[in-house]
């Protein structure tokens, strides 16, 4: 039932936009419709008959599917399944304005080089009803039976089902797809499930060049921190893409293994979760927005929380007044993380309003921003799909996140099942 | 949205609750037709815990008056908190029958959005206690845990939660997700919702007619009207949510 296929294994650096929990939705969900043959000129009655045979039905939900499709237009399965097309009798392709008789319009014809005929056929339409949910085969026939083009024919219709995709493409590739894999898709160059195309490739175009440098330097934070012996070996990098160049906000490293006293403790059980990378790098932003307002940054300092910079990664960034105090959170920020934020840290990440995420490693086991089970290659085909950078109809707030497989040194130090 | 404080806009605080302010167009009569958060669950969840997911309304009275009591103690310091001018959210750690740790709502002095009860309380518990205290620890907080602290919890191995009203923004034991029953790598903790909810609900609502100067582009407030009234259950009921309503308008960002 699955509509997409894997994509090919990105470059190392390059910038992968994640899939939101619907769009993951939006690609696998399929359902089966019944299709009838009918003339072109009949399209609206039958439209018309289902819509007040079934007014819960909702045309919208097929809205993504062309409605009425030429037998030259099917998808090649499908033009093998239903060969030979109905079409009209000769002769009445020719003097239209006749009345046809009935029955002999849907007298399959052995196929022809005759082009007249070849007109004819192209006047038979394959129309898509609804989705077999909204009637029992039985009773959507007699619904036919009672309308034109059947009611005056005299024929009963032969239903014919076909399996198509239940939401929306979310692109003009996946459309294009969907088009030859399923039935002709109607794009409507819009993302109902996720962040328009448009808008993700002019941010991926924006923040590419500078990505890896910032995922290095996430690395670096990483790296400081756990020689230490305090922190699992995972950083990430606040910046401010906001006034034309980048300006690093805060760097962070985590420091779950950091005792209340600042020493280094057993690396047993979960650390200290409040200490991890992502919550140590928003209190700084917070701190500095503090300082920059005349305010003490220490009021309700308490050591749990971590947020002072501890190696010389943090120290210059946390130190530099490049914030205004005016700001609100962390909207317009954005954040590269050597690895998947878990799910705490990804709602810390919506919390605070950031613009962009952008990690390296996946963590199938524990991570809180992808909503797809591609997995990575330890645990390929796992995925917790919480998907929470784009759930606009639950959660307060949404931002675009990228993957970037191989751009940090996220080396096996870290195990699928640590939650960074 | 973007004017708000993380913990700003909860669900039941909002003015016209008979029409769930806030929530996605049509939601409302699901939830009227719904047994409250009692999950549906497509495939079996290898980490649910038993019994998870109960009512305050279906303990018996010395059961409950046992948790009302420590819920007390979280409502004193949401009262605390709405006096710092702060989201009236409070909560306390209990062990062994005992008050552990004690927290309240500091986005707003700290500027920082994750600084809700539950962290607050925690830093103070770990600065003198093993982490290995809170598998015997219960949490009493006056709002449903977000989605941030339900993950944060289950992390450190809590050992059941008890809220008093559900948070339809952010909620991650039951109101939106369900962190603390999905699959995850950590061992899953019980939840139970409901105790003192309107109390909750009205300090949320006292705190949503102040103004609140932190927040950009600030609402009219003014003309806000503090309702008194707390409509039955059924309407603060949790969504359902595995399947988010598709097409449903988004939240602006």
């Amino acid at each position: 039932m699955a509509a997409d296929t894997a994509p090919a294994a990105p470059a190392v650096g390059q910038l992968v936009p994640l899939r939101t929990k619907d769009e993951v939705r939006a690609s696998l969900e399929t359902h089966t419709a019944y299709v009838v043959e009918i003339p072109a000129r009949f399209a609206n009655a039958v439209k018309d008959a289902i819509q007040d045979a079934a007014p819960d039905f909702k045309a919208a939900e097929i809205s993504h599917l062309r409605r009425v499709v030429q037998f030259k237009y099917l998808p090649a399965h499908l033009q093998k399944q239903f060969y030979p097309p109905a079409r009209l009798q000769r002769g009445i392709c020719s003097n239209g304005d006749d009345e046809p008789s009935p029955a002999s319009l849907f007298t399959p014809l052995p196929p022809s080089d005759d082009e007249s005929c070849a007109k004819a056929e192209d006047t038979v339409r394959f129309f898509l009803l609804c989705p077999t949910r909204c009637f029992k085969p039985a009773d959507l026939v007699a619904i036919l039976r009672k309308n034109p083009p059947f009611s005056v024919m005299n024929i009963q219709a032969k239903l014919l089902y076909v399996t198509v995709p239940a939401l929306a493409p979310t692109s003009a590739e996946q459309a294009t797809q969907w088009s030859e894999q399923y039935w002709p898709i109607a794009y409507k160059n819009t993302n109902p499930y996720g962040p328009h195309p448009s808008l993700v490739a002019r941010n991926t175009v924006e923040i590419e060049p500078e990505s890896s440098s910032w995922l290095a330097l996430a690395s670096t934070a990483a790296a400081e921190i756990s020689q230490l012996g305090i922190g699992e070996k995972v950083g990430c990098v606040v910046i401010d893409r906001t006034r034309g160049t980048s300006e690093v906000i805060a760097v962070a490293g985590d420091c779950r293994w950091r005792s209340p006293h600042g020493d280094a403790e057993a690396h047993t059980g979960p650390g200290n979760v409040m200490a991890h990378c992502v919550q140590r790098a928003i209190a700084m932003v917070a701190k500095k927005r503090l300082r920059m307002a005349g305010t003490n940054p220490t009021l309700l300092d308490r050591s749990l929380f971590c947020d002072v910079p501890l190696t010389e990664a943090e120290k210059a960034p946390y130190d530099k007044d490049n914030i205004p105090a005016s700001g609100y959170l962390c909207v317009d920020l954005d954040i590269y993380l050597t690895h998947e934020p878990c799910v705490m840290c990804s709602m810390a990440i919506l919390h605070s309003r950031f613009k962009r995420c952008i990690f390296s490693k996946r963590m199938p086991l524990t991570g809180g921003m992808t909503a797809d089970t591609a997995g990575n290659p330890l645990n390929p085909g796992k995925g917790l799909q919480h998907g929470i950078f784009w759930r606009p109809s639950e959660l307060n707030w949404k931002f675009l996140a990228w993957e970037c497989p191989g751009a940090a040194d996220s080396d096996a130090s870290i195990a699928d099942t640590v939650h960074v | 949205m973007a004017s708000q404080l993380p913990r700003e806009r909860l669900p039941e605080q909002d003015g016209n609750m008979g029409t769930m302010v806030g929530s996605p167009a049509g939601a409302a009569p699901d939830l009227v037709t719904q047994p409250h958060h009692r999950f549906e669950h497509s495939e079996p969840q290898p980490c649910q815990a038993p019994g998870a997911d109960h009512d305050a309304d279906d303990m018996d009275p010395e059961e409950r008056a046992y948790h009302e009591r420590f819920m007390r103690e979280a409502i004193n310091m949401a009262e605390l908190a709405l006096k710092s001018d702060e989201t009236p959210v409070g909560c306390v750690f209990v062990r062994n029958g005992e008050v552990f740790g004690r927290g309240m709502n500091e986005t707003n002095r700290t500027l920082n959005g994750t600084r809700h009860a539950e962290f607050v309380a925690l830093a103070g518990i770990l600065s003198k206690h093993p982490i290995s205290d809170l598998k015997e620890t219960d949490l009493y907080v006056t709002v449903e845990p977000c989605v941030m602290c339900a993950s944060m919890l289950r992390q450190y191995g809590i050992r059941a939660v008890y809220f008093g009203c559900w948070n339809e923004r952010f909620g991650g034991t039951g109101g939106v997700l369900n962190i603390h029953s999905d699959p995850s790598v950590d061992r899953p903790y019980p939840v139970t919702g409901g105790i003192f909810r309107e109390e909750a609900i009205m300090l949320l609502r006292k705190f949503y007619v102040q103004e609140n100067e932190k927040a950009p582009e600030p609402k009219q407030k003014k003309t806000r009207e503090l309702k008194t009234e707390i409509l039955p259950m059924d309407i603060h009921a949790p969504k359902s949510t595995p399947t988010p309503p598709v097409g449903a308008s988004t939240a602006t960002a």
